[in-house]
């Protein structure tokens, strides 16, 4: 973690390094107003000078929304722009912890059956309607409502068993089982408002559908930009945002950039003030430049790794994972592919996840040639090929990877080039490299007919570690190893049935030194991050405490 | 308009050939009519069976195509069975394929190209909504690959120091993907030199550059042609005397020499149409516009079946109309061509040779190449020049034009 505050040149992000306690502590009412005073303090630190309203903004972004509806995408990397839009129950601290939002507290009940929030009174949508407790329902209703949203009835909400409004501003859920990561659903489901379900193009999203946001969403050209305008009745941001009332900027346009050179170039020649996603080969240039600001956030979830396929080839001998992954000198491999601008990870949690990130698996295995040659020896590939690989029964050591060429981004296929090279290199292994379009990989896939699958993923609070672990049919949709081990079951469910974190905590760490260390099911890499550079006259750029993907644009103002 | 010129066009110079290709009978001047009815007809169905071509052939390719809709549709982590069952009715996925191909059809006869999987939205409207951003950018490339490619043409052909100079450019701009010359010109004009804005569809500034990078990438082979038509024409007795009665250079280049060569351009718009919209997709993600480009890749990208099926369309209606419009064009530039129905094989073969633009039909005034192809024997214009695969070794074929058949 250290190595991200190192290289960061703008303001600094920091997530207190001490845990709080329970993300919610069993039967106690949480009136969380008294939250509010102040957002996390150690947070940001420069930008001292007093804000100022007024201005336009134009922030340059990498990838533009499939869908506008809050609801229904699931890019991360469009979050930053709906977030200027659509708001949500409860906000999370760095630490895990909850504060108030649009519902001014919550409680769970002891059987952790019960969850009962308490709305604010003030909050209306831009189309005027207001956020009463039929509004949270009608909104969980219809995730529930296959034509409207496909994935609703099989997501968290499986676990739900009744929704009721009980007066105006209480909202009371009842669960059919425990489920620790429920409150994360409800309370950051996106509102919008209840009249946006009649209009046609609801799925589509855009200026039609109203949420309660900062900004009000006004215009959408596809493959262009996305606008917004300052929401001037705004008075209910939560304890996380930096100011209260209404935002600084008067408007704000997101023009999508996808090529990264090109949206350097605009960010240096000043048509746009900021921008997201930076090559760690382009970093330096606003690092060392005091006319930008840079920060980087890491993102949260699963690093990007290699997942080894157990079931078939010769990584379903844990020896020849062993071998592959000491063959690896990992940190020269980054530090070539990514001129040092990318983490190492260690374990299947992203190091910025304070709760769960296993730190005692840092620098226990890797970078041992000889232990690689010892290993593969031992599994019988002893024979080698004209060209230098290592051979069993005249058959080469080969591993496949199908890179699927949509998520081929962040210079991943040149970081597993350059690891191609070192295990080969190394060990005589065939790290066979293939970028294929998304249906061959998920046909190689749903075949087992692959050696590796390279993976990352955002969802945070263990959610992620449940979607790489559990048997593919219990929830382990991105069971890529194919593991089916009960022990691992055990783990997690364990964890699935408690909301004390250090307890959930001890389940994942055990978990982590197993999957990784003992039976080498996955190599991770490194792990993803987010990145903004920005003209210096632009303040208040930053990431969403826990979520660490980039903030909307309410607390940004602009120096004259 | 395909009648109006073609009925007017037999009174003009070629009206013997006409005569001789349609016997005068008595009362023909009522059945004048006949013959253009039925080649507006062929005309017709042809642009039927080639749209209803297109959508199948791209239908079969997505069906082919490894991996699922449901895969691209349903994100893997939430991919369960319920969900999978959920998405698979809502588009009818469950449906046999051949069924699924049936109601396509039956829906798109009804004029409903369906609703995208991905934006939730109509096809027709998605299309209709980027069909502008993406016809300014084509029609102002095209502009740009023909005034550089005259200019170029008319300045050069015949001085040999100049002709290989322009070459050597041309050849050069060629050979750059279109993606590294948009980011080039974005550097120059944009980033350093602040003319242009990066991105977006406003107004005219911002279309200069993407402008610039999609013609620049056609000018080569354009200005190959209609160089060697120059050079060709400049040779012939006619060009001598017209300088003689004491024109300009200048003058016999732009007013005589161009309109001769300028014919196998036309035959090759065909063939620039496919250049620019296979262009506008990279030109629009480098500078950000929105437009067809971009909602087809992402089609693509996410197998969107029904906007795939919408694009597949439309490009096969732009092909069918602009090659309508190359034939008329070819009528308007070359009177010879208006000799009505004359379907001899000999004429249409010399019709070929003349497009290609490199042999003399034998017994011919040197610069009576096109006598009389038929009006449909310009259908396909584009084939046309593939036709040229099967002209006599040893002529001199530009070198651009072999490059792009290479390609």
């Amino acid at each position: 973690m250290s190595a991200t505050s190192a290289r960061s040149h703008g303001p600094l992000r920091r997530r207190p390094a001490a845990l709080a306690a329970t993300a919610l502590s069993v039967s106690a009412a949480l009136v969380l107003a008294a939250c509010s005073g102040g957002a996390d303090a150690g947070t940001k630190a420069s930008d001292s000078a007093t804000p100022q309203a007024g201005g336009t903004l134009t922030w340059g972004v990498e990838t533009e929304p499939v869908t506008l509806n809050p609801q229904l995408n699931g890019q991360d990397k469009t979050k930053l722009l709906l977030r200027n839009a659509y708001e949500q129950l409860l906000a999370r601290q760095d630490d895990g912890t909850y504060v108030p939002w649009l519902a001014s507290a919550y409680k769970v009940s002891d059987d952790e059956l019960t969850y009962t929030f308490t709305l604010r009174d003030d909050v209306t949508f831009w189309d005027g309607e207001k956020l009463d407790a039929a509004a949270v329902v009608t909104n969980l209703k219809q995730q529930l409502n296959p034509k409207y949203n496909p994935y609703g009835a099989a997501g968290p909400l499986s676990h739900l068993k009744s929704a009721t409004a009980t007066d105006d501003r209480t909202v009371t859920l009842v669960l059919k089982e425990k489920y620790a990561p429920f409150l994360d659903y409800v309370g950051s489901l996106p509102l919008i408002s209840p009249k946006s379900y009649a209009k046609a193009d609801v799925q589509a999203g855009g200026p039609d559908i109203a949420g309660t946001g900062p900004f009000v969403l006004t215009k959408y050209v596809k493959g262009q930009e996305l606008d917004f305008t300052k929401n001037k009745d705004y008075a209910w941001a939560p304890a996380t945002a930096k100011h209260q009332g209404a935002a600084y900027l008067d408007a704000l346009t997101y023009r999508f950039l996808p090529e990264s050179s090109v949206r350097l170039g605009a960010l240096q020649s000043g048509q746009v003030d900021v921008i997201e996603g930076v090559p760690g080969t382009q970093a330096a240039q606003f690092q060392k430049n005091g006319a930008f600001t840079y920060q980087t956030a890491l993102n949260t979830g699963t690093p990007y790794s290699l997942y080894f396929n157990t079931l078939s080839g010769p990584t379903s001998d844990v020896k020849v994972r062993e071998a592959f992954r000491d063959a690896v000198d990992l940190d020269a491999v980054l530090k070539s592919v990514y001129a040092g601008q990318r983490t190492r990870a260690w374990s299947a949690v992203s190091p910025e996840d304070p709760s769960f990130y296993d730190k005692s698996l840092e620098g226990t295995y890797g970078n041992d040639k000889d232990a690689a040659n010892k290993l593969l020896d031992e599994a019988g590939w002893t024979g080698r090929d004209s060209d230098g690989y290592r051979t069993k029964d005249g058959k080469r050591l080969t591993i496949t990877d199908y890179q699927s060429q949509p998520y081929v981004r962040d210079q991943r296929d040149t970081l597993l080039q350059a690891i191609q090279a070192q295990v080969k290199q190394n060990a005589g292994i065939d790290f066979d490299v293939q970028v294929v379009d998304s249906g061959v990989s998920d046909e190689h896939r749903a075949k087992n007919d692959y050696g590796t699958y390279d993976n990352s993923n955002t969802n945070p609070d263990g959610v992620d570690i449940e979607y790489h672990w559990l048997p593919a049919d219990k929830g382990g949709f991105i069971n890529l190893s194919n593991v089916t081990d009960p022990q691992l079951t055990t783990w997690l469910t364990a964890a699935q049935q408690t909301t004390d974190t250090a307890k959930r905590a001890e389940q994942y760490d055990a978990l982590q030194q197993y999957v990784i260390k003992e039976k080498a099911y996955s190599f991770p890499l490194y792990e993803p991050e987010d990145q903004i550079a920005a003209s210096s006259k632009v303040h208040g750029t930053g990431f969403r405490t826990y979520y660490q993907l980039p903030e909307g644009a309410y607390d940004v103002w602009l120096s004259k | 308009m395909t009648s109006a010129t073609l009925t007017t066009a037999p009174a003009g110079d070629a009206a013997a050939a006409a005569r001789e290709a349609a016997p005068t009978v008595p009362g023909a001047r009522g059945r004048a009519w006949a013959p253009t009815l039925a080649a507006v007809g062929r005309r017709l169905v042809g642009a039927v069976v080639v749209l209803w071509a297109s959508v199948t052939v791209a239908f079969v390719a997505l069906q082919l195509a490894p991996g699922s809709s449901i895969d691209a549709l349903v994100p893997p982590t939430q991919r369960t069975p319920e969900a999978v069952a959920a998405v698979t009715a809502e588009w009818g996925l469950d449906r046999p394929v051949v069924q699924q191909y049936v109601d396509y059809l039956v829906r798109l006869l009804h004029g409903d190209l369906g609703t995208s999987y991905q934006l939730h939205r109509p096809v027709t409207d998605v299309i209709v909504s980027e069909l502008g951003p993406t016809l300014q950018l084509a029609a102002a490339g095209l502009a740009v690959a023909l005034v550089l490619a005259v200019l170029l043409a008319v300045s050069t052909a015949g001085r040999p120091w100049a002709s290989r100079i322009a070459n050597g450019i041309e050849l050069t701009i060629v050979s750059v993907p279109e993606f590294w010359l948009g980011i080039v010109l974005l550097f120059v004009f944009s980033f350093s030199l602040g003319w242009f804005p990066v991105a977006g569809a406003n107004g005219i500034a911002s279309l200069v550059l993407p402008a610039t990078a999609l013609g620049l990438g056609l000018v080569g082979l354009v200005s190959q042609v209609l160089r060697e038509g120059v050079e060709r024409s400049l040779e012939q007795p006619y060009a001598l005397s017209v300088r003689a009665r004491g024109v300009s250079e200048t003058a016999l280049r732009v007013r005589h020499s161009l309109r001769h060569a300028s014919l196998p351009v036309v035959t090759l718009l065909g063939w620039l149409v496919g250049g620019l919209l296979g262009g506008v997709i990279i030109v629009e993600q480098v500078f950000g516009r929105p437009g067809i480009g971009v909602v087809a890749l992402q089609a693509a990208q996410g197998r969107d079946l029904p906007v795939v099926l919408g694009v597949a369309l439309l490009s096969a209606l732009v092909y069918v109309v602009v090659n309508t419009v190359v034939d008329l064009l070819a009528l308007v530039i070359d009177p010879r061509l208006r000799t009505g129905a004359g379907h001899d094989r000999r004429a249409r073969d010399h019709g070929r040779a003349a497009v290609v633009g490199h042999g003399r039909p034998p017994g011919r005034g040197p610069a009576a190449g096109a006598r009389s192809p038929p009006p449909d024997a310009a259908l396909g214009r584009a084939a046309r020049v593939r036709g040229a695969r099967a002209a006599p070794a040893g002529r001199r074929v530009p070198r651009a034009v072999r490059l792009a058949r290479a390609a």
